[in-house]
């Protein structure tokens, strides 16, 4: 897309990103220093895809989790903060733990979504492990399945403080 | 007694005392004794080369303590000219380098009698030749070199059965050499009737005789220079060769060719065809090319420094070769920079080689490997060694502030002003050349990445890399020392390519034909080329550079010291346990994307072996690979030649077949045919 065409696009649309709420009032998580700058790594530990969604809308335009510092990384040697979603199946057991201990510390775990706090709907499933809390220490957790973009995006404030 | 006298006096006395030394010295103090002694030895030719370049002169005959009656091998004489000064000088500091390497190296074979002795011998006939006064002189200095070095190249053949086969090819290729140097001298002296090099620079020659010695000395002179196609003896006698030898072959060794074609086109043969240039043109640059691509796929070391060497010594040529072209062009501006540039790659390629090869040295004999796709991670257990490779590396890739970069500066600075419309050849052809130099400059980067990240970064690849540790204290100081001259080089080229100009002239202050001078020093140490309105001041730079960096790097990281260090329990492995040092980046794969863009030239042959289970063709038990890249033009032209060879000696075996009466009957027929003729 050429420079101007862009330019059009952006005048055309303007600004879609709904007002931003107040920051959320209950007490930060995390390391002081993360203060406006989160980067985030994604583990999908086993989840059915649900959260993912409410995830990427978190990331997406609308929501947009960036212009309070949180922001998406390729690789957990590059996070601040884990972004856990789903059940954790024995096939990731051992990633996941791996995964947390390749994030430098300090660190965040978040665990989004019923089924990573409790299993969910997969509770006593065959190729459960268990939720991740039993696996690594989890800092903070989002309820709901799947939880809205609205409360995953409180969430990631109380960890950039914005 | 001059400084100048002394110093070439004590050439004569150190080979001496290093010979006497090596033959009759204690063992145990053998290195110790004959290494000092080889490297006063170079010192002193260093000495007599920089007295040489400051403007003395003489003339020393070797005839009256040999006696007279020598007949037409008289008169031999020592009379370096400032061209010879400023070669010694150079082969002198890398003789005298790689000694003081050579006393904490040489070991085994390397440290026997022999191989002591023929070392300072190898030296002193190296440094006969840039100071020999006339031909004869020249050839002694010249096959006392060669036949030193091949005693030193096969110091190792009783453990490796290669060396042989490598000792055959340099001592094939280098007699080839002599045999083409005396054909072409031979051409010129008895045209001139003298073989003083003064009386044959003085001398005005045809211009077939001056086409035949021509090609002739040239043919000559690239065999030791290790140009394509007469290289192949450098891939193999440079590796086999112990290290402190390579270096003295590859940095010093080699220059003696690029000497000797220098000595031809200026000082011998002033005026040369314009096709000269041409034809030097066409050897050297695609040896550049040639060379580094080999370089840049090499996975041996050793290998991959010899390939270099042919690379450099082509951009060298390439140099002297724009200068001939330049010439009779209306740019003879340009053609006094193009060899001002051409002496500062032999100056820096000297100093870079010496270390790079000494390093490999250092490594060989603190892993016992050649093969980088085994090394890695030696940054960590050798420092230094590390250390003085890369700064070696960084030279060789032409980066600054090396000497590396200061050379190919002024000579791509030649290149672009050598475009005049006078000429349609020439301007056509230099631009090309700066493309193919300019490709030459891409590729010796990446082989430099390649050859100091694959050995001294990440992990070790094997069990001697991992135990790999510092080498001695001699080793680590020649290495320093090496390095510090690379520096040197390429923060004060203005010093350099001062001596560089002295060289060229006749000693009065140096002008182009437009009467500005060549090289003018600036700034702290820097250069300019007045004549080409060009200027280069890495010092300066370095300093202004260091003022505008230091307060931002110093607030970076006072500010960064506020935010908590990150501790990382674990090293990531895409979440599972590979992190075995068979994951990391090999020197082969590397260059995988070099083989394959340039696989036409190259011609790689691959084998891919898969062994598949018993029950599935779909279920893999294992898989293995081989890859080899040969040299094409060893295989298309020299193995079809050798073989042609052999077919040609079976035959005459029919003639020959050891039957004492055909012999007889030989003997019989020759008498018959003898008196025959006689008494017709």
């Amino acid at each position: 897309m050429s420079v101007l065409r862009l330019a059009k696009t952006i005048l055309r649309i303007g600004r879609m990103a709904e007002p931003a709420p107040d920051a959320p009032s209950e007490t930060p998580v995390g390391d002081a220093a993360l203060t406006g700058s989160v980067q985030v790594r994604h583990v999908d530990a086993g989840s059915c895809n649900g959260c993912e969604i409410e995830v990427g809308a978190v990331f997406g335009p609308v929501y947009d989790a960036e212009r309070y510092g949180a922001r998406l990384v390729a690789s957990p040697r590059h996070a601040d903060a884990l972004l856990v979603t789903g059940v954790v199946t024995h096939n990731m057991l051992q990633p996941l733990i791996r995964t947390v201990e390749a994030t430098p510390k300090p660190r965040v775990v978040i665990a989004v979504g019923d089924c990573a706090r409790d299993c969910g709907v997969f509770k006593g499933g065959y190729g459960v492990a268990g939720a991740v809390s039993d696996v690594v220490d989890v800092d903070l957790e989002v309820p709901g399945c799947p939880p809205t973009p609205d409360d995953i995006m409180t969430a990631l404030r109380r960890v950039t403080r914005q | 007694m001059s400084l100048l006298d002394s110093a070439l006096g004590a050439q004569f006395l150190f080979v001496l005392a290093a010979v006497v030394a090596a033959v009759a010295g204690p063992p145990a103090y053998r290195n110790r004794l004959c290494g000092s002694l080889s490297a006063a030895l170079g010192l002193s030719a260093a000495l007599a080369g920089a007295s040489v370049l400051g403007g003395s002169t003489t003339t020393w005959s070797l005839a009256h303590p040999l006696g007279a009656g020598l007949g037409p091998l008289a008169p031999l004489t020592l009379a370096p000219d400032r061209l010879g000064g400023f070669f010694l000088l150079v082969v002198g500091f890398v003789g005298a380098v790689a000694s003081v390497f050579g006393i904490g190296y040489a070991h085994g074979a390397a440290a026997s009698r022999t191989a002591w002795t023929a070392y300072p011998l190898f030296l002193f006939g190296m440094q006969l030749v840039p100071a020999a006064g006339d031909v004869v002189t020249f050839l002694v200095g010249w096959e006392v070199m060669a036949l030193a070095s091949t005693v030193l190249v096969l110091a190792d053949q009783a453990q490796r059965a290669r060396v042989r086969s490598a000792g055959l090819w340099y001592a094939v290729m280098t007699h080839l050499s002599f045999a083409l140097l005396a054909a072409g001298f031979a051409v010129l002296a008895s045209e001139a009737g003298s073989t003083r090099f003064a009386d044959i620079a003085g001398m005005p020659v045809g211009e077939g005789t001056a086409g035949v010695a021509f090609v002739l000395l040239t043919l000559g002179f690239v065999t030791k220079a290790g140009l394509v196609p007469v290289h192949v003896w450098l891939p193999r006698a440079h590796p086999e060769a112990p290290s402190h030898v390579s270096a003295v072959m590859s940095a010093a060794m080699v220059k003696m060719g690029v000497y000797g074609v220098l000595l031809t086109v200026t000082r011998l043969l002033p005026d040369a065809g314009r096709w000269w240039g041409l034809a030097l043109l066409a050897l050297a640059l695609p040896s550049a090319l040639y060379g580094i691509l080999q370089a840049s796929v090499a996975s041996d070391l050793k290998r991959l420094l010899a390939y270099s060497t042919t690379e450099n010594v082509g951009l060298i040529l390439t140099a002297v070769a724009v200068s001939m072209l330049t010439r009779h062009t209306g740019t003879a501006d340009v053609s006094q920079v193009a060899l001002v540039a051409a002496l500062l790659l032999v100056a820096s390629h000297a100093a870079f080689k010496t270390v790079l090869f000494l390093a490999a040295g250092a490594v060989l004999s603190a892993t016992g490997e050649r093969d980088l796709d085994r090394m890695g991670g030696l940054a960590g257990g050798m420092p230094v060694t590390a250390a003085a490779f890369g700064v070696a590396a960084l030279g060789a890739a032409a980066l600054p502030v090396t000497s590396g970069f200061v050379a190919e500066w002024v000579l791509l600075q030649s290149l672009i002003h050598g475009d005049v419309r006078t000429d349609r050849l020439t301007t056509a052809l230099l631009p090309a050349v700066v493309a193919v130099v300019a490709l030459t400059a891409g590729l010796a980067l990446l082989t430099f990445v390649k050859a100091f990240g694959i050995a001294f970064l990440a992990r070790a690849r094997s069990e001697g890399a991992a135990l790999a540790h510092e080498v001695s204290r001699s080793m680590r100081a020649a290495l320093i020392l090496g390095a510090a001259a690379v520096f040197g080089l390429g923060l004060f080229p203005g010093v350099s390519a001062s001596a560089a100009v002295a060289a060229l002239g006749d000693g009065t202050v140096p002008r182009g034909p437009s009467g500005l001078s060549v090289v003018l020093p600036v700034g702290l140490g820097g250069l300019q080329l007045p004549t080409l309105g060009a200027l280069l001041d890495p010092t300066s730079l370095l300093v202004l550079g260091a003022l505008l960096t230091v307060p931002v790097v110093a607030i970076s990281w006072a500010l960064a010291r506020t935010i908590p260090r990150r501790a990382v329990d674990l090293q990531w492995g895409c979440g599972g346990v590979r992190v075995s040092p068979r994951m990391q980046y090999t020197a082969t794969s590397f260059a995988e994307p070099l083989v394959r863009v340039f696989g036409d030239t190259l011609r790689p042959t691959q084998q891919l072996h898969v062994e598949r289970a018993k029950e599935s063709r779909f279920v893999v038990v294992g898989a293995s690979y081989r890859q080899r890249v040969g040299d094409v033009i060893e295989d298309r032209v020299y193995r079809p030649a050798a073989r042609w060879l052999g077919r040609v000696g079976d035959a005459a075996r029919r003639v020959q077949n050891g039957s004492i009466h055909r012999y007889l009957a030989f003997s019989f027929a020759a008498l018959v045919a003898l008196l025959v003729v006689v008494v017709r």
